[in-house]
């Protein structure tokens, strides 16, 4: 009996602290699963965030959720709002249009909303947009390779998959080339952010041009495919590899100096879902909101700073 | 009453049968003469080889599955069985080689290349018995694998990359690297496969048998054959071939990530069904799947060597290709 | 109601082999013809004109008078012609109703109106004398069953001549017997019947007149009392077929024991069956379909579970779980089905004959010179007739491919050779072949069983005849005791 009287005593304390949550912040956080390195990267970065932001505030909550397609995202979003009763959001989208609606359904319904990296169709559906810079993903290598070269070179160029963000990085460094007269971009064809495409697109170019400077591979996993491919021909006229993102192992080779074709790159960091998380739940708990739009900046990685990027635990 | 003269072939339709025999072995010759003079570095031994070498993983994968297609059934799990062996070997590689065979590097390679054979034949093993003793469609064992194998090894990895340790990329690399009188080492072993696949479908009881249960199941369950061991063998006999494949890939990167292999399921049946081999089975020629699988590999070679077409549309260039083959090849009704 | 045909001089090509050679001939409406002639002969071609599934490539085609040229089986079922094909074309998961009235179906208001289809479908199904709900599955009847649902269907088309392509090839006699029935009464509503049979004795019994092709030709024409069945078989063979039987040789009279069944129990199917069979022996398997036969022998060799039973080859107990354990003790089964369970058409003759033995031509690299040297004897060996030996077993006529059948699943040397309507869609000349071959088995010493719905061919052919009813032996029968009557009595419970 005095056994039962505890467990009623402890059930009402807990309905008490219940009705207390209001003022709590419950955040969700929405992001693809891992599917490659650099989702991996995301995916490892939202739980790090949740693990540190939870135990510095009891009254935040973090849960986490991966989604491998965009309507299972969109469903995803539901369960949030009316199974965990969020009342903040940070939204990775897979797509910005066919998310918007769902994100703005969230929204209307009180919920406060960050969106991350991919920009909806409708600003008015999220409260503040945090990404990563693209323009400067393509800019920057392109102005470094223009000073490697004094701005004279043949360059091959690799792209990612079809979409507006391999568009926008690529307009970038297209934009700087030009500005150089001298600076040639000998092709640019799809090696859909994966090593072995890039592999033989590599191939491909080394039968093609007997002659090139530089490649800028955009990305880290592909300049490993590129890497290969050279070595297996044997070419030395190429000087230069630049990769893209600021993947761990490219960061170590350039924090070593391994080797002397790849010497820089760009940061792109799945960091900047963890800065969202943490830029949110923080003004959310004091009451405040997020500027509009937060630019994670995209950073020249060298020699001198590339310990600033390296993350030995993080997957990616 | 069947009528025997609708049925001999008119002598108008002669040359068109034969034409169905020789028809990818044709579109190749075209595509080949279309490269040169597109690029002429298109016809130079070191990039005949390159295609060569990189057709080998899709083209080994190929030949077993021909075995499969011509039984009957199918096999969506290729890509992901391929990038999960390709973990498994990466893992057990490494940990050895910095255990207790650190010194033994060699050992270490070789131990890892069983293992893939092995891997690859389990798994191929247990899709046949699932398919045979479960009575579950080919389609949907393999397409339920296709997510268990990718899922297992994106969790090995943990989404990122496995990649092997330095001193066992320089003892293993070689094998994707390294030729012999020329000819790269993956070649000869494409070269090898082909031979004894052909070999054991046209001159072996096995081959037979496999072909008389894609003809007709029942008739071949009727006339003693065991169809159901037969079935099985076929799928472990395409899950050795991807770990031959698989053990020659992991050499060229030296790394396994979520996106190895991806795919490859469709280019292999690809090659087999351009390759003259009927979807439907009974029918088809490993010769036939060679021919398509290096076929497939070239388009995409000639695409990459000129940049006559927008890159939006090399697939759909890919699929051009695919389709008036299959034409050139159809089988009469 | 009724309908005349006249055809005039009709011609059919295909590419260079001609296979009708302008015929002519007249067909009056309310009458039963029996379409006579070996396979190859051009009845089926010249039905697919009449039906609309080919065109004639010279000649013209008259239908009460008017010259007509089909383009398609649905024009020519807008003129009241319907063929009945030997392999039916029903949608097999489909209902009866939905059967009946595919690609003609009634609807209200743009959506289908199932009530109005069962209720026609019942009228018509009442009228082909079946009790079946038009709701059932077509998967779900029998064969006998599907034929009367396809005449059915004839009628749902206000048919008025009707082709009927072997239709009692796979009926027991009781059935024949309630097709006929409903024939004549067709004849009596006015519908004129083309009847094509390898049967003489059916034709004799139920048509009125015979039109008897050869080679593509028209060859004659005779009221059907007026010709004796040899006559009819002299008229479509072109020369003289002696008798169609071998004479009876008996097994010795000390021929030891082959093959003994003890209790054999298939559930659903069979409930205790014990038989034997001596060396030299040919025992014969009666019963209507449904009797059991075909499922108890698919028990036996192990394609079907079974409850109970033991078996013995040579004396010694043997353990028959699969087709090829049961081929190793010496025991081969050739389906009924012939293209769905005894032979792969798409491959070639070569293929298919050494399929069941193949180890003994791996070495482990198949003897491709040893296998067409045994191919080329069991062409000899059994008469089977190719044009060509290295074509696939699909171009070949249904006698050869039913002699090619044989030879494949005689190639492992069985002791024992079970035969599962061993003539079924064979025509004369090749039938006779087909039974003088089973009395040379016989003669060799191996044990053979025949299972079979023609009466004639086991009377004529078998030492003894064991007959099924529901799933049990009611009676094994000597040469003696055979006779018409005494099989149909046993077979249907009546005697």
């Amino acid at each position: 009996m005095k056994r039962l009287m505890c467990v009623i005593s402890a059930s009402l304390l807990a309905l008490s602290t219940l009705a207390h949550a209001a003022e709590k912040v419950t955040l969700g956080v929405s992001i693809p699963t891992a599917t490659h390195s650099f989702t991996a990267g995301i995916v490892w970065w939202a739980n790090e965030a949740k693990k540190e932001l939870e135990k510095q505030h009891p009254d935040l909550k973090v849960i986490v959720k991966t989604a491998s397609a965009a309507p299972e995202q969109a469903n995803q979003l539901q369960d949030l709002l009316t199974v965990n009763k969020i009342n903040a959001l940070v939204v990775f989208p897979f797509e910005s249009a066919s998310l918007t609606k769902p994100v703005a359904q969230v929204k209307a319904k009180g919920v406060y909303v960050t969106v991350v990296d991919r920009g909806l169709t409708d600003t008015s559906a999220q409260d503040a947009y945090v990404a990563g810079d693209n323009t400067a993903f393509g800019k920057l290598p392109a102005e470094y390779l223009a000073k490697q070269f004094n701005g004279k070179g043949d360059i091959v160029v690799l792209r990612g998959i079809p979409t507006t963000l391999d568009n926008e990085r690529f307009d970038a460094f297209n934009g700087v080339i030009k500005t150089h007269p001298d600076m040639k971009i000998l092709d640019a064809k799809y090696g859909n952010w994966n090593r072995d495409d890039a592999f033989k697109v590599m191939q491909d170019y080394l039968t093609r041009f007997k002659h090139i400077d530089a490649v800028w591979a955009a990305d880290d996993d592909m300049a490993v495919g590129v890497l290969k491919a050279i070595s297996q021909a044997k070419r030395t006229d190429i000087k230069e590899v630049f990769g893209g993102a600021g993947a761990k192992g490219a960061v170590k080779t350039i924090m070593d100096g391994s080797n002397p074709l790849i010497k820089a790159d760009v940061s792109y960091s799945p960091k900047f879902i963890y800065d969202a998380i943490k830029l949110t739940a923080e003004a959310r708990l004091k009451g405040e909101k997020l500027p509009a739009n937060t630019i994670i900046p995209s950073v020249l990685i060298t020699k001198d700073n590339a310990k600033q990027f390296y993350f030995p635990d993080s997957p990616f | 009453m069947p009528l025997a003269p609708t049925e001999t072939p008119r002598a108008s339709l002669r040359w068109l049968g034969k034409l169905h025999a020789v028809g990818p072995l044709l579109g190749l010759l075209v595509l080949c003469v279309a490269g040169t003079l597109l690029n002429s570095d298109f016809a130079t031994f070191d990039n005949m080889m390159n295609v060569l070498t990189r057709t080998a993983f899709i083209g080994i994968i190929a030949v077993g599955m021909t075995f499969v297609i011509m039984s009957g059934g199918i096999d969506l799990s290729v890509g992901s069985m391929a990038a999960l062996i390709a973990g498994s070997m990466i893992l057990l590689m490494n940990k050895l080689g910095t255990g207790t065979l650190a010194a033994h590097p060699v050992a270490v390679v070789g131990l890892g290349i069983t293992l893939a054979l092995v891997l690859g034949a389990v798994f191929g093993a247990i899709h046949g018995l699932l398919i045979t003793r479960g009575r579950i469609e080919p389609f949907i064992v393999t397409l339920g694998t296709l997510g268990i194998f990718r899922a297992v090894l994106t969790w090995l990895a943990d989404g990122g990359a496995l990649t092997l340790e330095n001193t066992l990329t320089d003892v293993y690399s070689p094998v994707y690297y390294g030729a012999v009188l020329g000819v790269p080492i993956p070649v000869w072993i494409f070269v090898l496969v082909a031979l004894l696949g052909a070999l054991l479908l046209n001159r072996t009881a096995f081959g037979r048998h496999v072909q008389a249960i894609g003809s007709n199941e029942q008739v071949a369950r009727y006339a003693a054959i065991r169809v159901d061991l037969v079935k099985t063998l076929t799928h472990a006999l395409l899950g050795l071939c991807v770990g031959i494949a698989t053990l020659l890939y992991v050499p060229r990167l030296g790394s396994a990530t979520p996106t190895t292999g991806l795919l490859w399921e469709l280019e292999a049946i690809a090659a087999v069904v351009v390759g003259g081999t009927a979807l439907k089975g009974g029918e088809g020629r490993v010769f036939g799947t060679v021919i398509g699988a290096i076929l497939l590999s070239v388009i995409s070679n000639i695409l990459n060597l000129t940049s006559i077409i927008s890159v939006y549309l090399n697939a759909a260039v890919q699929g051009g290709v695919i389709i008036v083959v299959a034409f050139l090849q159809r089988s009469r009704r | 109601m009724s309908l005349k045909i006249r055809f005039e001089q009709i011609s059919k090509r295909f590419g260079p082999v001609e296979v009708l050679h302008e015929v002519s001939f007249g067909v009056a409406p309310g009458r039963i013809y029996g379409l006579l002639g070996e396979n190859g002969a051009g009845k089926s071609t010249l039905m697919k004109i009449l039906a609309g599934y080919e065109q004639a490539s010279a000649g013209q085609l008259w239908v009460d008078d008017h010259a007509q040229t089909f383009t398609g089986p649905r024009q020519a079922e807008a003129n009241g012609i319907v063929l009945i094909h030997q392999e039916f074309n029903l949608a097999e998961h489909l209902s009866i109703a939905q059967n009946i009235f595919l690609g003609h179906e009634i609807k209200r208001h743009g959506l289908l109106d199932d009530r109005a289809m069962h209720a026609a479908t019942r009228h018509y199904l009442d009228q082909v004398g079946l009790s079946a709900d038009p709701a059932t599955p077509v998967r779900r009847l029998i064969v006998a069953e599907k034929q009367l649902v396809e005449i059915a269907k004839a009628l749902s088309r206000n048919a008025r001549l009707l082709i009927m392509d072997e239709p009692t090839a796979t009926l027991t006699p009781g059935e024949t017997e309630r097709l006929f029935t409903l024939m004549r009464k067709l004849r009596a509503d006015g519908v004129t019947l083309l009847y094509i049979s390898h049967k003489l004795d059916e034709v004799e019994r139920i048509t009125d007149e015979i039109v008897v092709m050869r080679d593509g030709r028209f060859v004659t024409r005779a009221p059907t009392a007026s010709v004796t069945r040899q006559q009819m078989a002299n008229l479509m063979v072109g020369r003289d077929v002696s008798e169609l039987f071998p004479p009876r040789l008996p097994p010795a009279t000390d021929a030891p024991e082959v093959f003994a069944v003890n209790h054999l129990k298939v559930p659903g199917w069979m409930q205790d069956l014990s038989f034997s069979v001596r060396a030299g022996e040919i025992l014969g398997f009666a019963g209507l379909v449904g009797a059991g036969r075909t499922e108890a022998f698919e028990a036996i060799i192990g394609l079907r579970a079974r409850s109970g039973g033991d078996f013995a080859i040579n004396g010694q107990p043997v353990r028959l779980n699969n087709p090829r354990a049961a081929m190793r003790h010496g025991l081969t089964y050739l389906s009924e089905d012939r293209k769905g369970k005894g032979l792969h058409v798409d491959l070639g003759l070569r293929q298919n004959l050494t399929l069941m033995t193949l180890e003994r031509y791996a070495h482990p690299l198949l003897d491709v010179a040893a296998e067409t040297a045994a191919l080329t004897r069991a062409v000899h060996d059994f008469g089977i007739r190719t044009g060509d030996i290295n074509s696939k077993a699909r171009m070949l006529s249904g006698g050869n491919q039913q002699k090619l059948a044989l030879a494949k699943f005689l190639h492992p040397d069985p002791k024992v050779v079970v035969l599962d309507e061993p003539t079924r869609g064979v025509d004369v000349g090749a039938k006779r072949d087909i039974y003088f071959l089973i009395q040379a088995l016989a003669q060799q010493g191996r044990a053979v069983i025949v299972i079979s719905s023609e009466l004639l061919e086991l009377i004529g052919l078998c030492h003894r005849v064991a007959v099924l009813r529901g799933g049990q032996l009611q009676t094994t029968l000597d040469a003696d005791q055979l006779t018409e009557e005494a099989l149909i009595g046993y077979a249907t419970g009546t005697h």
